[in-house]
């Protein structure tokens, strides 16, 4: 969950970040900032829960693209090559961390198609209502 | 595992349907429908000023803009309207809803999801559009993302559920609507 919780920091500071190191009048790179952050806030902040913790997975996207934005939008301010460098290796980092999971939830998402999933056999062991 | 208790999911160690675990995604709502009323009734020339700590002008800026005011009604109390319908998805329903009512909490993890996407892309176009940042509509946004996560694990549940009574050769329709003939042959 920290992880998580380290990620949503990670986005919510990349919204911010354009105003504190004073390039917000660069709108690509303010624009860029403003647009991934409250994304990777956001699935950081969903997969705190254990039931979607799989939702981690979602920051992988927008991490790998803030390791190409600097050549892709053609950056020219070192303090934003760096800044986005290191938020999308720490995202990517991040997201990949599972955490703790202490609950168990019938087999997870994937018990929706799968058949003989976790809930499905511990149904057939209960007696009937 | 205890199988005494029928409102615990097979294979979950608790009930995600639980006043427990309902309420206080319901007392969100209810926060986020007290601030987006608030915007609204500012959108509608009601409230004359709005609560604006840090960014000074940015919030009227943003409450009045041309994306605010798309749609007949102001985005805010469509907004708020989100939120009463999330606060009412929530309560409806005992405690067994993933299995008697499934329609309702899967009503209730549709409406909570795209909620809280909206949110987020609200929270683009502040910056984006209008260099400006509305500490409410931020706020607003934070309140409906939290929700996402703890409404999701209900609808797993029943769609869990779903799964078992497709593949008991059940009636689909009939589970959904939380026919009586289906409960009592599918746990």
């Amino acid at each position: 969950m920290w992880a998580q919780i380290i990620n949503a920091l990670l986005g919510i500071w990349l919204m911010a970040s354009p105003a504190v190191f004073g390039f917000a009048d660069d709108r690509t790179i303010s624009n860029n900032a403003h647009i991934v952050g409250p994304v990777i806030a956001s699935f950081g902040i969903i997969a705190c829960w254990e039931a979607t913790r799989v939702v981690r997975y979602y920051n992988l996207l927008p991490g790998a693209w803030l390791l190409l934005t600097p050549w892709v939008l053609g950056y020219d301010t070192t303090t934003a090559i760096v800044n986005d460098l290191v938020i999308g290796a720490a995202v990517i980092g991040l997201s990949l961390v599972k955490g703790k999971v202490s609950g168990t939830y019938g087999g997870g998402w994937s018990a929706i198609w799968k058949k003989d999933s976790l809930h499905a056999t511990e149904a057939r062991r209960q007696p009937r209502v | 595992m205890s199988h005494t208790n029928d409102a615990i999911p097979p294979g979950w160690n608790y009930n995600p349907a639980t006043w427990g675990e309902r309420l206080p995604i319901v007392g969100l709502a209810l926060l986020g429908l007290a601030i987006a009323t608030y915007l609204g009734l500012f959108q509608l020339k009601i409230v004359p000023t709005v609560w604006e700590p840090f960014f000074g002008n940015d919030s009227k800026k943003i409450l009045t803009s041309g994306v605010s005011q798309i749609l007949p009604i102001p985005d805010a109390l469509l907004g708020a309207l989100g939120y009463a319908a999330d606060a009412t998805a929530g309560i409806i329903g005992g405690t067994r809803r993933w299995r008697t009512m499934p329609w309702i909490v899967i009503l209730f993890g549709v409406m909570v999801g795209p909620l809280g996407m909206i949110s987020v892309l609200l929270v683009v176009v502040q910056p984006v559009l209008y260099d400006a940042w509305c500490t409410l509509c931020l706020a607003s946004a934070v309140i409906s993302v939290v929700m996402i996560g703890p409404a999701m694990d209900e609808m797993l549940a029943s769609l869990q559920y779903l799964k078992r009574v497709k593949e008991a050769n059940e009636s689909l329709w009939k589970a959904f609507w939380g026919y009586k003939e289906v409960q009592g042959k599918i746990i």
